[in-house]
């Protein structure tokens, strides 16, 4: 879960809260008023809830299912070329989960045991892109 | 559910599989305690509290499929060749109605189980 989803998680969270404690004191506050006053009053009807605690209460749930749905993990696709494609564009990067670490069940290439067989090394091509490398900067080690 | 040929043609990922639809079935679960919750304060009775409970749970699975599903699904792409139609979930799900209708028994006990607690709890 990233962190803003959730900050509004919590802050959904709280605003149910704060409702749930509002309904269960108004309901409180009734029931003493009934019993406080004469025997010969109606008995209570059903609870007639403030529409302002009502109102907090959805804006509370809808605020917190935003929050939750924020917070999943993104889809992968589940079609074989479409999943393949993703892999061997991004790598790993496109398998992080929301803390940008990459998720435990990543398998990465299915064949990866297959295109780096020993016997099938292509050693010229290996060193050439290995120059490449050297020269486009990559590891340097500054003394 | 595809034949075995077409499975052989263009095969799925199980991997992927799973983890979309655990990742669904955990959300629903999860927001169906919290109407529960919400159910319990509004008072709700015995058939609005299960159309309550129908109607928010369809909404958690649209603002998810709006949030994480239609972004990346090919009909947000620009190429005419590729537009599917608007409430299409093949490329992450197996079936349209596993997604939308799958999560619902599943987070009918939590639903139920907070909707009581908490009725009895604020109702004093």
């Amino acid at each position: 879960m990233t962190w803003i989803s959730k900050s509004i998680t919590v802050v959904g969270g709280v605003l149910l809260a704060h409702a749930c404690y509002s309904a269960q004191e108004h309901s409180a506050l009734q029931s003493f008023k009934a019993t406080a006053s004469t025997l010969t009053s109606s008995p209570p009807t059903a609870a007639s809830l403030p529409i302002d605690i009502a109102i907090e209460t959805i804006i509370a749930l809808l605020v917190v299912i935003f929050g939750l749905v924020l917070g999943t993990r993104p889809m992968r696709p589940i079609q074989w070329h479409v999943w393949a494609g993703k892999l061997e564009r991004e790598g790993e990067e496109g398998f992080l989960d929301s803390e940008g670490e990459v998720n435990r069940d990543y398998v990465g290439n299915p064949f990866r045991s297959l295109e780096t067989r020993p016997g099938f090394i292509d050693i010229r091509k290996q060193r050439k892109e290995f120059a490449a490398w050297v020269k486009n900067g990559g590891g340097q080690v500054s003394q | 559910m595809p034949t075995e040929k077409e499975l052989q043609i263009s095969p799925l990922v199980p991997d992927s599989i799973l983890h979309n639809s655990r990742t669904l079935v955990n959300l629903q679960s999860l927001t169906a305690s919290l109407f529960g919750v919400a159910a319990g304060i509004l008072g709700l009775e015995s058939y609005s509290g299960f159309l309550f409970y129908l109607a928010f749970s369809l909404l958690t699975t649209a603002l998810f499929y709006f949030v994480r599903v239609a972004p990346a699904s090919p009909f947000a792409s620009s190429t005419p060749a590729q537009k599917t139609g608007l409430f299409d979930t093949s490329r992450y799900f197996h079936s349209p109605i596993a997604f939308w209708t799958g999560g619902l028994g599943n987070g009918l006990a939590g639903y139920i189980l907070t909707w009581t607690l908490f009725y009895g709890l604020v109702r004093a």
